[in-house]
């Protein structure tokens, strides 16, 4: 398809109404465009709407315990954040595994969560937190937005509820109490320049050997990113011993559904899970939280 | 009052490399950068078919594409046999045998029309049954890939000295191996280029990645249908060889065949994921190896079975036992010795040459069951390797004389410097305990060529050097160029004979009309054949300026030196003459002379007979490396904290360019080891890509520690050995042993990946 | 259809018109006759291309062209001037770190931006940091280690200035 308009709105305003004609590909960073165009797995649609200079779009604040980060908020931007690495460290410690330096410069937050990879890294973190994604459309004669909660946002490998027209313009979740400790783990050796072969999260509110609000989410196991509701309530208010351990293990093992592709087998991602789950436990019971 | 100069040496220093100012401010014009006046653009379409009849081909939606100039196919041009065993033509008419098959290429105004028209050609198959393995190529009524070759075999290697049979009944113990090596790919950065032009007369210039111009002429022009004396053959700065471009493969006499149809430059460019498909793998292999050992540790006997998958067409890869068997038969002494290696025709890709050929796969092999074998007999992996360690002097059954062997002190040397023995212990008895981190070390040995590799009729590299009337030399040299650092190496010996700065050396290598002859970058031979025959010229050019300037000066030659620039008194250092001044009086006396010399140098080696025997190599060189891991025992990570190399090199010369050649085959051998595997299934290639191809990166670099074994070579003039391969054989079985030692675990198919570290730790309970 | 678009190259200012889809690379390469940064895989995976957008490095054969719009790039080229080697291209050249080269316009740039942003600027970079900075641009040659002994020369030479 060849490209017949080239727009640049710069307010969301601007980009819902160019978005309510339809047809349109959306641009941002361009790091899973560009290689997408490349392998012919998605065309371009007529128009072209690059969102880079919504500035309204970015940044990362705290309001009334609510964080909002911006859609366009980039990857190093997360990295970079002494706020988020004083209060959200798991999601600095994803935003850490990602790519590579220059990936993370120009990967857009908005842009990882439409791309709705199995194994989105960024996803992972921000299940932990309930996050929720605002989703922006011109309607009448005005923006309306609406929440849609990460954990309902993804349908399928590189699909997700977001309409034509919609634009994902920020992802909000609320501040974590004290008692919160969360981890992310991903497979290596590299540290990053990975797809995962699996990454995982864990969180809960964490009280004396035992969590409540416990969340499991896993990537590149299952269709989308998953949260591991069974394991999660097995964990939930029990004491974190080993026999308890072991069973969530051998839950979560069941519980993800992964393929067996060029990275790895079925095989290794369930073993894999079942490490990082166990593993989960010794990195939150450690005196650091976290990481 | 003169100016005094003392005598300073150049070698052995740490010299950066000429043309890196260059390289890091973005100037060099890489083949891929260039642009010729009027070029156009090519393109090749591969098939999708592993094994097929070509039914048809359409082309008509191609023509008729603006901006298309030509679109050809195997139907356009006559039948060009060419490679290894003539047995590939550059556009495939009638058939097509693997995925890499090229069925039809077009030549346009820019790159994406060109990618636009073979979208548009259409081709009708008819598939064939296909065979992917060579065991199941080998039985009766396998499908038939090569018409010629009906019973799918492929090239054939066999080696024996003595007798097998009577030192495996007269062995104490008796053991028998299998071995599984994979497909891994260069990775080159600069992706596949080449630019053709025809001239008006008929002949052909060629800017390729070629790393062997001179044979290169001979196999490209029956590919072309032209003589080889009428190609020029033009090596712009490439973006890496490492062995990939020691063949002459479709795509460049395609470009040629299109650059003939338009009579216009044509430029041909790999995208990335054809470089993975299209560019040559090292080779395959599956081994079996029966080993001999009596109770004292003694070696006793060796037997291999080599089955390579030689792919679709026979390029360098098959090849590979002719160095394969140096080191099955001539690393340790080993009394006994046998050696089968054949290759079997299949629908899949196929391999060239890569840094190592054929001595990665053998020292996989040997280095891990020399361990094994220690075990066996119970002695120490040290011990043992020391005891079956040949000493200088001693002839292996090959031929190979180890004239200087430095293998003992290698193996001394690098177990000193690791504290190996005490942590091998400590390692091996922590296995059972509890921890999550196992760490291990393990050391592994090899042999290879280290005077170049006389595989062709000569071995040699032709010099012509002339001096201006500046005192600037031109080195005009057969040698390539490669990146590998050869232009600082050159520079120093001419510098060093003629008492010149460096930068006062002009390098040209890079044009086929001008340059005398070499055999190409292979063999680790270029610092010991180029560098030799650099030495020849610069020594005859010296002695033409020392013997002039005795006449001009009414001195003797012999007391006089050439230092920085100026002829001085040897003794004292002072100046008699400005070097330039000299060279201008010799230029315009009476009797005009300048000074332009050529020397062909030729390695003391010979041709293998016809058994295999004979001195391959001017000069053996060994080397011992020792790998220290830690393994993950819950994810099957494998990090390597560090490798301790230590290697008999000769004499350095440049000492900065050495370690830099180390360390990047270090890193190859690491990628072997651990994580580089191209995926071929059903003749396919899964992962044609950086993401699922893993090289390694920055973080996952080992600690590099280098002990130079350092000596004046006999055999080389210039004193040094070739050194650049075996740091790309010898880390990946030192890893392999290290893994051993932290987990008790023999893996005998790299790469260690973690599923497969995970799969031998867990795989049974987790079932 | 193209895109008239204007920014700062190396230091000047330029304008050209691309086609909307056109790369940052290509852009700079074709239009610009810069062709420092390569195409080495064209899916950001081995930093070849990688050039600095305001203050930040991208793979420049992710970028769409038309978003250099209003913006600062410096590619290698821009880095050092007519006068010589900038320090960390010097630094390069000295340690050995460049053979084949064709990777390094990138992995210059890279290394040039991570010593520049040094999130921690009460901490000397480690061998470990910078090899974590330049774990986006991959090298067939060197083996990183004479790369690294680059940077940290630099990162100590720019600490005591």
């Amino acid at each position: 398809m060849n490209i017949e308009n080239y727009k640049v709105p710069s307010s969301i305003a601007g980009a819902a109404q160019l978005l309510q004609y339809g047809d349109a590909t959306i641009v941002a960073g361009g790091t899973d465009l560009t290689p997408q165009i490349e392998a012919g797995a998605r065309q371009f649609a007529a128009t072209l709407i690059n969102i880079q200079r919504i500035e309204e779009m970015r940044g990362i604040s705290v309001a009334d315990g609510r964080y909002r980060i911006g859609g366009l908020t980039t990857v190093s931007e997360i990295l970079e954040s002494k706020t988020l690495a004083a209060d959200v460290p798991v999601l600095v410690e994803a935003a850490d595994h990602f790519a590579s330096p220059q990936i993370r410069n120009a990967a857009t937050l908005a842009g990882n969560l439409c791309n709705a990879s199995p194994a989105g890294d960024m996803c992972i973190p921000l299940l932990l937190l309930d996050a929720e994604v605002e989703l922006a459309s011109w309607t009448g004669d005005a923006v309306s937005t609406r929440k849609v909660a990460l954990s309902d946002f993804f349908t399928g490998p590189g699909k997700t509820v977001l309409q034509a027209g919609e634009l994902l313009t920020a992802i909000e979740f609320n501040q974590p109490a004290d008692d919160f400790k969360a981890c992310f783990q991903k497979s290596g050796p590299r540290p990053a320049l990975e797809i995962s072969t699996v990454s995982m999260g864990v969180a809960g509110s964490y009280l004396g050997g035992l969590l409540t609000n416990v969340r499991v989410a896993v990537g590149a196991v299952a269709p989308t990113p998953l949260r591991a509701t069974q394991t999660e309530s097995v964990l939930e208010e029990c004491l974190l011993d080993d026999t308890l351990i072991q069973q969530a293990v051998e839950v979560i093992q069941q519980e993800v559904r992964p393929i067996d592709d060029v990275r790895a087998t079925a095989w290794y991602r369930k073993h894999l899970a079942g490490v990082y789950l166990r593993r989960a436990f010794e990195i939150i019971d450690s005196e650091k939280n976290g990481n | 009052m003169s100016a005094v100069f003392e005598k300073k040496t150049v070698i052995g220093k740490r010299i950066t490399k000429p043309d890196a100012p260059d390289k890091a401010t973005g100037r060099t014009v890489y083949i891929n950068d260039m642009v010729l006046p009027r070029m156009l653009f090519g393109k090749i379409l591969h098939t999708d078919r592993v094994h097929a009849k070509i039914i048809s081909i359409d082309t008509s939606a191609a023509k008729a594409l603006p901006g298309v100039h030509v679109v050809l196919t195997g139907d356009d041009i006559p039948v060009l046999k060419f490679g290894t065993t003539r047995d590939n033509v550059p556009l495939k008419a009638g058939k097509v045998r693997c995925i890499r098959d090229e069925v039809a290429a077009v030549a346009a105004e820019s790159d994406e029309i060109a990618a636009e028209a073979i979208r548009l050609i259409k081709v009708e198959y008819e598939d064939l049954p296909p065979v992917f393995s060579p065991t199941e190529a080998l039985k009766e009524g396998a499908p038939v890939v090569q018409e010629d070759h009906p019973d799918n075999r492929s090239l054939e290697y066999n080696f024996s000295h003595g007798d097998v049979a009577a030192a495996e009944a007269n062995s104490d113990i008796v053991v028998e191996h299998e071995f599984e090596v994979p497909y891994v790919t260069h990775c080159c950065m600069g992706p596949g280029c080449v630019i053709a032009d025809f001239n008006s007369s008929g002949k052909l210039t060629i800017y390729t990645q070629t790393q062997y111009p001179y044979n290169y002429k001979m196999d490209l022009a029956p590919a072309v249908g032209i003589h080889p004396g009428d190609i020029r053959v033009i090596q712009p700065p490439v973006g890496g060889a490492f062995g990939s471009k020691l063949d002459v493969y479709p795509f460049e006499p395609i470009c040629a065949l299109l650059s003939k149809a338009v009579g216009r430059p044509v430029k041909l460019t790999f995208t990335r994921e054809e470089e993975f498909i299209n560019s040559p793998t090292r080779q395959p292999a599956e081994f079996k190896i029966r080993s001999g050992v009596n109770k004292d540790g003694t070696l006793t006997f060796r037997s291999v079975d080599c089955l390579m998958n030689n792919g679709a067409y026979t390029s360098w890869g098959p090849t590979t036992p002719v160095i394969q068997m140096r080191t099955f038969t001539g690393h340790f002494r080993v009394p006994v010795v046998e050696y089968h290696g054949l290759a079997a025709y299949t629908n899949s890709v196929y391999a060239g040459s890569f840094r190592g050929y054929g001595n990665v796969q053998a020292t996989f092999v040997t280095a891990s069951v020399m361990d094994m074998l220690a075990e066996e007999v119970g002695m120490d992996p040290i011990a043992f390797r020391l005891k079956n360690a040949q000493k200088p002097g001693e002839v292996t059954p090959q031929g190979s004389i180890l004239d200087d062997c430095k293998l003992k002190e290698c193996i001394e040397i690098a177990a000193e410097k690791t504290d190996f023995l005490n942590k091998y212990e400590t390692y091996a008895g922590n296995r059972k305990k509890p921890g999550r981190i196992k760490r291990g070390i393990g050391i592994a040995s090899s042999i290879h060529n280290a005077g170049g590799a006389k595989i062709h009729k000569s071995d040699g590299c032709g010099t012509i050097l002339k001096l201006d009337d500046y005192a600037r030399a031109t080195l005009i040299t057969g040698a390539s160029e490669i990146g590998q650092g050869i232009d600082a190496v050159l520079s120093q010996i001419v510098s060093e004979e003629l008492g010149i700065p460096i930068s006062d050396v002009t390098l040209v290598c890079d044009d086929s009309a001008l340059g005398p002859w070499d055999v190409g970058v292979h063999a680790s031979r270029t610092t010991f054949v180029t560098g030799n025959s650099a030495l020849m010229a610069a020594k005859t050019a010296r002695k033409q300026v020392l013997d002039a300037a005795a006449r001009h000066l009414d001195m003797v030659s012999a007391d006089m030196d050439l230092r920085e620039g100026h002829v001085v008194h040897a003794d004292s250092g002072e100046s008699v003459i400005k070097l330039d001044k000299l060279l201008r009086r010799m230029h315009f006396a009476d009797e005009p002379e300048l000074v332009m010399v050529s020397e062909y140098y030729e390695p003391n080696s010979e041709l293998e007979d016809k058994n295999h025997v004979g001195n391959l190599s001017a000069t053996w060189a060994h080397g011992a490396y020792v790998a220290e891991v830690e393994v993950d025992t819950e994810t099957g990570e494998v990090k390597v904290s560090k490798i301790t190399a230590v290697q008999d090199v000769g004499r350095i010369i440049n000492r900065l360019g050495i370690e830099g050649q180390m360390e990047g085959g270090i890193s190859v051998s690491l990628g072997y080891a651990l994580s580089e595997e191209l995926q071929i299934k059903d003749g396919k290639v899964l992962n044609p890509n950086f993401r699922d191809y893993k090289v390694p990166t920055a973080p996952e670099t080992p600690e590099i520690e280098l002990h130079f074994v350092e000596h004046d070579c006999k055999a080389s003039p210039l004193g040094s050995k070739g050194i650049a391969e075996l740091p790309a054989i010898i880390p990946a079985p030192a890893i392999a042993n290290a893994v051993y030692n932290a987990i008790g675990i023999r893996f005998s198919a790299p790469p260690l990946t973690p599923e497969k570290v995970a799969r031998a730790l867990h795989g049974a309970s987790d079932q | 259809m193209e895109i008239e678009i204007k920014f700062t190259l190396n230091g000047r200012p330029v304008q050209t018109k691309v086609p909307p889809t056109m790369t940052t690379l290509s852009m700079l390469r074709e239009k610009f006759d810069l062709t420092g940064g390569k195409l080495a895989c064209g899916e950001g995976e081995c930093g070849a291309c990688t050039v600095r957008i305001d203050d930040r490095t991208i793979n420049s054969c992710l970028m769409f062209a038309v978003d250099c719009d209003g913006r600062e790039i410096q590619t290698i080229e821009g880095l050092g001037s007519v006068a010589g080697l900038e320090i960390m291209q010097q630094a390069f050249v000295d340690h050995g770190a460049i053979q084949c080269g064709y990777c390094m316009p990138g992995m210059i740039m890279q290394a040039r931006y991570v010593v520049d942003q040094n999130p921690d600027k009460d901490r000397a970079m480690t061998r470990d940091d910078i090899a974590r900075g330049l774990e986006g641009n991959v090298c067939r040659c060197s083996g990183y280690t004479k790369v690294v002994d680059a940077v940290a020369a630099v990162v100590l030479e720019e600490a005591s200035a």
